[in-house]
């Protein structure tokens, strides 16, 4: 329906680059986005009791073109008098909600896949976080990955999984929540043309190893939490789990501008998940650990078991 | 065998030297014999080996020659190694002779008489000397032994300055400018909850120094001011805290921030540090908080430092006081 | 001839040949052979003493040639280490990289980084010598572990030889450092966090810590001096005193000989086994070989710190699951599960938790290790010439010890991999440190315990292990038993034969000796060629 109504005022081209309503100040007329941006926390029982005030601050302001609002470009429609902001962005990345087609589809998904965990107006319960202006890139990250809908309540972390849902569907339910109460960031399509590799794996190893190591095998953190392996990633995923910071991992938003963004997502699709091992079988990622074992085992047992080949025994 | 004296040419006295025993051995004696059970077969192998390994390490002449991958020059290189090294080994304990062979061990030990000799050489000339002269013995060890004490001087001294207080100070002071490893200046609104980021004060974000000592981890744990410690009220302006990146365990970049436990946790031991109550470790061998960086929002929405760091940040060492 | 000549040396009475039989037959009995051994031993004296060499008896027990892995993995660290100094810049200055690793290029690194990456991507065969010396040095460290293990359990560090056990001791804490020190100078994020540790472990020690520190580094970290002192350090101090250490241990060898285990024909003042030449060097140097080869698989095959991956080493900087390699785990494990006891009082601070693992700990096992022949004696009163060794369950107080020593620092090494194994095996963090702040003391116990009842189970029990002579059961026709050992199985006669000497002349067949003379050329060189077996 929303589709149908494209007309008066409203410029609609969600392909990346097209030219757009520009709105350089950061303090124009938004209409109909709340503040989202993010897992509600204090939502979650996670064990773990935040200070009172914690909450999600607006999207809306921040560094330009660091994956909020106030990016260089920004495209608007009109319904029904009220302009909504349908995509924003910067060559290096695109952001976008989700047609409005999606929404009854995404509703129908929702009822029967999350609504038995997150209640059929998405306000969560006692296991599971309230999802209202959570914002469409979240949604989308942890169905599209498959950590939703989740197999068992009973984890500390849930874990990268074939998805249940095909990526259209994802983008449908995505579509419904984000209707409950439209949130930016909005699902981000890198243009990954010109991306600067050098510059990815500086900002990789600054913000992303810490966590992920630097191969990015991913390895345990604190209490029964882990870093996933990004080799399953998408260059989607990784750029809306950078941006929305899911469960554990924090939020990369001002500190990160789109181009940077776009740089770090091309070196993981690229150089991470296809690793230059010029020198043979690369062990795993695992580093010096794995190489330990092959020398000790291989290398010293090898020509140990030669030199009981070689010699007598007693 | 049997153990004859042969004289091969006849020679008596053979230059004056007198003759060694030479044992023989029988052609046939079981300790000449092969110890292969099929001879021919094992020599067979041995040839094939050492063929293979020539055309194997010629192989790697050929891919180096083209420039081959390094997993080609390795295997040739390591296969024609191995092949021409087993067919040598095997030659070697298959067809020559075993043995067993037995040699005698001479005694080490030289006979009492030659170790009394020896012991009297130095005791008695020792004696002789020493007695008559012992101030000059005295005069020679102290001076040896000051010797001793000085020449280690230029081997440490020189080596590097001392320490003073390079480890007491960082680049933080009162009003620097909190900048990301760019040189951006941070505002008030560059990161969300949960967000968190490398600084450094203005300046020193390109030194080699300032990445060594001045990096900070900055977070934002609220939107409302935080307290992490009684006394330091004013430290966490909107939401945002400070704390030295450098572990109080060895100093390794705490970058490790999980937003849901609220815990930076070290990569290299596992520390774990609670962002909401001043970094103070509660898992791992790190025994101190992170030092924490009093905060401030300037006019302009950028972010500030209150003043550089209370205390000395990173490792514990002996000159360390706290305070 | 002339009748001057039985003064003269001999070969000046050999006249000239006028044919080629006549040329060979000037020769004498051994052909050039013998010429040229006449000729070195006149100017060096080498016939006796080189005759001896070649009839040096190696023992054949495989257990012994541990040690020459270790020499040979030696080798090829020189040789590998040779043509990488030739490539490698040993400078902290920052340089652009420019080069076919594409995530590399245009980023500022070190001068030590870039030629390490350049020498990897852009030199034949860079990359193959390259992991051949990072397998090489794994290997080298390796094997003297395990044969300072063999050394250990069998006994061989008695007298005389507690001086090499020392020395041994010496190489594998030269090994260690040097290894460390290797993989540092690459400059790489991974081996930089590793020398930050290495620093802040420095500064951990009372009164000089921070002296050392700063004299070490030349200041503060990271500064930019340590790259060219380690290099060094790397390629010409410690290696010079390896190799020297290597030559005085192999010296100790030869002079002292090589123990052996008991057996038949084997005594305290004897040595049985297969004579230098040809066998034992035809073998060994088959072994150079092999070694080399399989250390040459190894650096194609398996790939060993790929730096490119890691990137510049940048202060501010670190990757998660960063460990050191194997021969550091121990230390690292032990840094990892000590409690956080720092003492602080007086004005001055003693990181205890730094200190003890990383300085203290470490000092104990070297010590425990050097002083080991003490400790023994002290235990033992056992005072004398030892060449024979002790089968390791013989004595099962040293074993079981041995052994609960070498479980403990494999549990310290594994304590090293907490985030690894917790990964791996899908397990909180916390939970798998705290288990390892147990095992490290119930593990060694337990070991104890069983190798000791291990050992003294199989003393029980004769020939265990051994493969044994079936008895063979005859029946007579008047209905009385036999039992009578079957024949040896082929290969085993070898076993039971008694040791000879190593005979100086072999007859080429029956009642030959020499090769025969085809004309004597000088008459009175010529007699008595054909050697009658009296």
């Amino acid at each position: 329906m929303m589709v149908a109504a494209m007309g008066l005022g409203g410029v609609l081209s969600l392909a990346s680059g097209a030219s757009a309503t520009t709105t350089p100040s950061s303090s124009s007329g938004v209409g109909g986005i709340s503040s989202g941006g993010g897992v509600g926390a204090g939502n979650f029982s996670s064990g773990v009791s935040l200070p009172p005030g914690v909450g999600s601050p607006s999207y809306l302001g921040g560094p330009k073109n660091s994956g909020g609002a106030n990016a260089s470009v920004r495209i608007y429609r009109t319904v029904g008098g009220k302009r909504h902001l349908v995509a924003y962005g910067s060559s290096a990345i695109t952001y976008k909600t989700p047609p409005a087609s999606y929404v009854p589809l995404g509703q129908a998904l929702f009822a029967q896949n999350c609504s038995s965990c997150h209640g059929a107006d998405a306000q969560g319960s006692a296991i599971a976080p309230n999802l209202v202006g959570v914002g469409p890139a979240t949604v989308d990250f942890w169905v599209s990955t498959g950590r939703m809908p989740a197999a068992t309540t009973n984890v500390v972390q849930a874990n990268r999984k074939p998805p249940r849902l095909s990526p259209k569907q994802a983008l449908e339910v995505a579509a419904f929540v984000n209707s409950l109460d439209p949130a930016v960031p909005y699902v981000p399509y890198p243009n990954l043309k010109g991306a600067n590799l050098a510059d990815g794996a500086d900002l990789f190893s600054l913000n992303c190893a810490a966590c992920h190591t630097i191969t990015g095998m991913g390895d345990a953190l604190a209490l029964s939490t882990f870093s996933p392996s990004l080799h399953a990633a998408t260059a989607q995923q990784v750029a809306e789990a950078i941006r929305t910071g899911p469960a554990n991992m924090p939020r990369f938003t001002g500190n990160l501008l789109d181009s940077q963004l776009r740089d770090v997502v091309a070196y993981v699709t690229e150089s991470i998940q296809h690793p230059a091992d010029p020198g043979g079988s690369g062990l795993g990622g695992i580093g010096p650990v794995a190489e330990g074992f092959i020398g000790l085992l291989f290398g010293v047992g090898g020509l140990a078991l030669i030199c009981f080949w070689i010699g007598d025994r007693a | 065998m049997s153990n004859t004296t042969n004289e091969p040419d006849g020679h008596e006295g053979h230059g004056g030297r007198t003759p060694v025993p030479m044992p023989v051995a029988r052609f046939d004696d079981p300790h000449m014999q092969e110890a292969a059970t099929h001879p021919q077969r094992t020599e067979r192998i041995i040839a094939l080996s050492f063929v293979l390994g020539t055309l194997a390490v010629a192989g790697f002449g050929a891919a180096y020659w083209v420039d081959g991958p390094p997993w080609v020059l390795a295997v040739t290189f390591g296969a024609g190694l191995l092949l021409l090294g087993f067919g040598l080994t095997a030659w070697g304990k298959y067809l020559m002779p075993q043995g067993p062979f037995v040699e005698e061990r001479h005694r080490l030990a030289s006979t009492a008489d030659e170790q009394d000799a020896m012991s009297a050489a130095l005791v008695q000339r020792t004696g002789v000397v020493v007695k008559r002269r012992r101030m000059l013995g005295g005069l020679f060890a102290g001076g040896a032994g000051i010797f001793g004490i000085v020449a280690i001087f230029p081997l440490l001294r020189s080596l590097g300055p001392v320490p003073g207080n390079t480890f007491d100070v960082t680049n933080w002071r009162r009003n620097s400018l909190l900048v990301d490893s760019n040189g951006r200046p941070v505002r008030v609104d560059t990161l969300q909850v949960g967000g968190i980021m490398t600084v450094f004060p203005a300046g020193a974000q390109n030194t080699e120094e300032g990445q060594a000592v001045d990096q900070t981890v900055l977070i934002r744990v609220s939107t409302d001011d935080i307290t992490t410690q009684p006394g330091r009220e004013s430290w966490g302006p909107r939401g945002y805290v400070a704390y030295s990146k450098l572990c109080t365990h060895l100093g390794c970049p705490v970058g490790l921030y999980e937003q849901q436990l609220q815990l930076l946790v070290c990569p290299c031991h596992q520390s774990m540090f609670n962002v909401l109550d001043g970094a103070v470790p509660n898992f791992g061998p790190a025994p101190r908080p992170l030092p924490q960086l009093p905060l401030k929002v300037d006019s302009s929405g950028h972010l500030r430092a209150q003043a550089g760091y209370d205390q000395a940040v990173g490792p514990g060492f002996w000159e360390r006081t706290t305070r | 001839m002339s009748t001057t000549e039985a003064t003269e040396p001999r070969a000046k009475r050999i006249a000239l040949p006028r044919t080629k039989r006549e040329a060979q037959a000037a020769l004498g009995p051994y052909g050039r052979t013998g010429k040229i051994v006449g000729e070195l031993d006149e100017r060096f004296g080498i016939a006796k003493g080189g005759r001896t060499l070649l009839d040096k008896i190696f023992p054949d027990h495989w257990s012994f040639m541990l040690g020459e892995i270790a020499l040979y993995s030696f080798v090829v660290l020189i040789a590998t280490g040779i043509f990488l100094s030739l490539y490698f810049v040993p400078s902290a200055d920052q340089v652009i990289y420019h080069g076919p690793y594409k995530p590399l290029d245009g980023q500022r690194v070190s001068a030590a980084f870039a030629s390490t990456v350049d020498l990897s991507f852009s030199v034949r065969s860079g990359l193959l010598m390259r992991q051949m010396h990072h397998w090489a040095a794994n290997v080298f460290v390796g094997s003297i572990v395990i044969h300072m293990a063999r050394i250990f359990f069998t006994g061989a560090f008695r007298k005389p030889r507690e001086t090499n056990w020392i020395i041994g001791t010496t190489l594998l804490i030269m090994a260690i450092l040097n290894g460390f020190i290797g993989y540092s100078l690459p400059d790489d994020l991974v081996s930089g966090t590793g020398l930050r540790i290495a620093y802040s472990i420095l500064l951990s020690i009372p009164f000089v810590g921070s002296y050392l520190a700063t004299f070490l580094f030349g200041g503060n970290f990271p500064g930019t001096l340590i790259i060219p002192r380690f290099y060094i350090i790397h390629m010409l101090i410690l290696p010079a005193i390896i190799a020297v250490l290597i030559g005085v241990h192999l010296g100790l060898l030869v002079r002292q000989k090589h123990t052996q285990f008991p057996g038949r024909g084997r005594t305290e003042h004897n040595v049985v086994g297969s004579p230098m030449f040809p066998t034992f060097m035809a073998k060994t140097t088959g072994f150079l070989f092999m070694v080399s080869g399989a250390l040459a698989l190894l650096g194609g095959l398996a790939q060993i710190n790929p730096i490119w991956q890691f990137g510049s080493y940048k202060a501010d900087r670190i990757s998660y699951a960063v460990q050191p390699d194997w021969y550091m785990g121990w230390l690292d494990g032990a840094l990892r599960i000590m409690p956080s006891w720092e003492w602080t009082g007086w004005g001055h601070t003693l990181p205890w938790e730094v200190f003890f693992p990383a300085i203290l700990f470490p000092g104990l096992v070297f010590n425990v290790a050097f002083g080991w022949p003490l400790i023994e004696r002290m235990f033992t009163k056992d005072n004398e010439l030892h060449n024979l060794l002790d089968r390791p369950r013989d004595r099962p107080k040293r074993t079981a010890f041995g052994a609960a020593f070498f479980a403990m620092l494999f549990v310290m090494f594994l304590a090293s991999s907490t985030d690894v194994l917790a990964n791996y095996f899908h397990v909180s963090l916390n939970v798998v440190l705290w288990f390892f702040r147990f095992a490290v003391f119930v593990v060694p116990l337990l070991t104890y315990a069983a190798t000791w009842k291990i050992c003294r189970e199989m003393q029980g029990v004769r020939g265990i292990g051994k493969r044994k002579r079936a008895l063979v059961v005859t029946r007579t026709a008047s209905g009385e038993y036999r039992t009578e050992p079957s024949a040896p199985r082929p290969g085993d006669e070898r076993d039971e034969l008694q040791p000879e000497p190593v005979p100086v002349l072999i007859e080429l067949e029956p009642g030959v000796t020499v090769p025969e003379r085809t004309s004597p050329v000088d008459g009175a060189v010529g007699a008595g060629v054909r050697q009658v077996k009296r």
